[in-house]
């Protein structure tokens, strides 16, 4: 009986959260979808839809992360394209480097990304996001040192990385993101670090006040952000099969569309896993439909930006605390 | 009481009138030195002039931007109001509309951004950054969407006149644009009361609203502004190009906070000074130009427009912490 009671309250809490409802706008999506477009319902578009996503629901994983924590990471895009093309250029056949190694120097290279945003954010006290927003133009110019290499990627493993279907249909980058989801949950659900992210996104200077190491927990916050943008970085070049000094522009759009969409705070304290996932389906499937009903792709950019405007605002009528007077 | 009162307010002005009076012998140096490396180009009629027009249209939108940031907001989206105003500008043009009504036209497009973005930030509540980073890919969107991503001849005598006409044959307009803007925005932020309200609500925006401060309407006001100003920049631009199309103004966001940052403005608001945000829109300007004549490539000085956000905000952040410590 009391068991009965605790999964009920639990079950009510679920409906409280944003999912629900976003579980209903996935459902109206698709019936508005198949209906318009005989080509929405099929295995080969589908199958689509969830290889598209692959980077941006690496990227999501990463900056959920530091949203809960209250920060923010707008350099996301250019972390994961240094690291794509970085690892492009060590993966070039006349430079002999074990494949392992461009790997560990790939996330060694979004770690310390994270690390600088983090000790810069933290340490000196700055806004995060213009922060990030210097990083994110910074970081781009260096991917540019690499421009007039132009490498491709000829490493089959590199290439299967990110192209690999299980049993022809599921295709394996959606494998790694439910692992990384289902872990990055469970890490914030089960360790001391998770709650204090939580603490902190909700009340830092009370965070503070109870002894939590604050400094430390954001850097550690942003570190597994500019990890999951290499791991993103080499999704990118391995799916592409080149690297070049723009990829990864504009990705923390779609990427902070899909995140708020999915339940993230702006301000942080508040977030999970299960709805960062359905934000994202949603999202790539809007997209996948906008190209099915051949819309142009400029007009695609201003729907993407509309897209993040409301939900932003659906956001901040959510999070009102009290009646906003000032 | 008094006293401490005035003593305080009189420490607080040397360190402001101290602030702007540094910006502007850095200003100076620079130059200096920029024109002795950079000689015989940087200083030269064929660069000053370009450099002077160009430095025109950001420095009227820093300018009122300035006033959007000591309010304690900010706007992304200018840029994108840029884009799109250009876009509209040429479009407009194209089918044969009157230079005066294109520019009239222009100028309520660049309105209805400003309200835009002033209704989310104080209907909705939205948090001004992220709202603005919205709105900045929408207005470009539609920028790219009304020009099919191609850029358009914009070619009036109108139009012409306002970035590269010259007054009695030698001040060019543009200057004049940016003379009357930094006057008027001086005018208003140091010798009105309403200048006094934005100061206000930036310090702290209960305080204001418990005095009796429309707190939502001077701020939507000032989104409104910076709208227009934005939009007049992108005549400007659209002008000095003769072209419009859809690229204009980006990154423009990066270059126009980082100039009203150095000027002294708090991000949080409260503190800003427009003479400051000229100095820094000259400083700043006179570099990334000597960078551009000393032939540096494009993408690094993207590269150092990043560093120099970073390097300015983190200087005043830890010149702000000491000056608490000590106090």
């Amino acid at each position: 009986m009391a068991k009965g009671t605790k999964s009920y309250s639990a079950f009510m809490n679920f409906l409280r959260t944003p999912t629900p409802t976003l579980i209903g706008i996935f459902i109206l999506i698709i019936l508005l979808f198949s209906l318009t477009s005989e080509n929405f319902l099929t295995i080969q578009n589908i199958k689509g839809i969830f290889n598209n996503f692959a980077v941006f629901g690496i990227l999501a994983a990463g900056i959920t992360i530091v949203m809960i924590g209250g920060g923010f990471d707008l350099a996301i895009g250019s972390t994961a394209g240094l690291a794509g093309i970085v690892s492009a250029v060590l993966l070039m056949e006349n430079i002999m480097i074990p494949t392992v190694l461009v790997f560990i120097i790939a996330v060694i290279i979004g770690c310390s990304v994270g690390l600088i945003n983090g000790l810069i954010i933290t340490k000196v006290g700055i806004n995060p996001i213009i922060t990030t927003l210097g990083t994110l133009a910074f970081f781009r110019g260096v991917c540019y040192f690499w421009a007039d290499l132009n490498p491709r990627i000829y490493n089959e493993f590199v290439q299967s990385l990110g192209r690999i279907y299980i049993g022809n249909v599921f295709p394996i980058t959606t494998v790694y993101i439910i692992v990384a989801f289902i872990i990055l949950s469970l890490i914030l659900k089960f360790t001391r670090f998770g709650r204090d992210l939580f603490t902190i996104g909700g009340n830092e200077s009370l965070a503070r006040l109870a002894g939590i190491p604050v400094d430390r927990i954001k850097i550690i916050s942003y570190v597994i952000s500019g990890f999951f943008c290499s791991i993103a970085g080499l999704l990118l070049i391995s799916q592409l099969g080149s690297g070049r000094p723009e990829y990864g522009t504009g990705a923390e759009l779609e990427v902070l569309t899909i995140v708020v969409l999915g339940g993230v705070a702006v301000g942080g304290g508040k977030g999970n896993y299960l709805g960062v996932f359905i934000a994202l389906v949603i999202i790539q499937t809007i997209s996948n439909g906008m190209v099915l009903l051949d819309v142009p792709v400029f007009l695609r950019m201003v729907v993407k930006g509309a897209l993040l405007v409301l939900v932003i605002s659906i956001d901040a009528l959510r999070n009102r605390k009290q009646l906003q007077l000032y | 009481m008094a006293d401490a009162r005035s003593t305080e307010a009189v420490s607080r002005k040397k360190i402001k009138l101290n602030n702007t009076a540094i910006l502007f012998i850095i200003l100076i140096v620079l130059f200096c030195v920029f024109s002795y490396v950079g000689r015989p180009f940087f200083f030269s009629r064929l660069n000053l002039i370009p450099m002077i027009n160009n430095l025109s249209f950001i420095g009227i939108i820093a300018a009122v931007l300035t006033m959007v940031m000591v309010s304690g907001e900010i706007d992304f989206s200018i840029g994108g109001n840029v884009g799109l105003t250009a876009c509209l500008t040429a479009l407009l043009l194209e089918r044969g509309v009157p230079g005066w009504l294109v520019v009239i036209i222009a100028l309520a497009a660049g309105a209805a951004m400003g309200s835009f973005n002033g209704m989310l930030v104080t209907v909705i509540g939205v948090n001004s950054i992220i709202a603005t980073i919205g709105t900045m890919f929408i207005w470009r969107g539609i920028g790219y969407t009304l020009t099919n991503g191609e850029s358009i001849l914009a070619m009036n005598p109108v139009i012409d006149y306002i970035g590269r006409g010259f007054v009695f044959k030698v001040l060019p307009f543009p200057i004049i644009l940016l003379v009357l803007t930094f006057v008027i925005t001086y005018i208003i932020m140091n010798h009105s009361k309403w200048g006094r309200k934005i100061y206000a609500i930036g310090a702290n925006p209960l305080a204001s609203y418990l005095s009796g401060i429309n707190v939502k309407k001077v701020k939507f006001t000032a989104f409104l502004f910076c709208g227009i100003a934005a939009s007049l920049g992108g005549l400007i631009l659209t002008s000095l190009s003769a072209v419009g199309m859809p690229q204009h103004g980006q990154g423009l966001e990066l270059v126009i906070v980082s100039a009203i940052i150095l000027g002294g403005t708090a991000l949080g608001g409260g503190r800003g000074q427009i003479l400051g945000t000229l100095a820094g829109v000259l400083i700043l300007s006179i570099l990334y130009n000597f960078l551009t004549i000393m032939n540096v490539y494009y993408f690094y000085i993207q590269m150092v427009q990043g560093a120099v956000l970073i390097l300015v905000v983190s200087a005043y952040e830890i010149r702000q912490s000491r000056i608490k410590r000590s106090v």
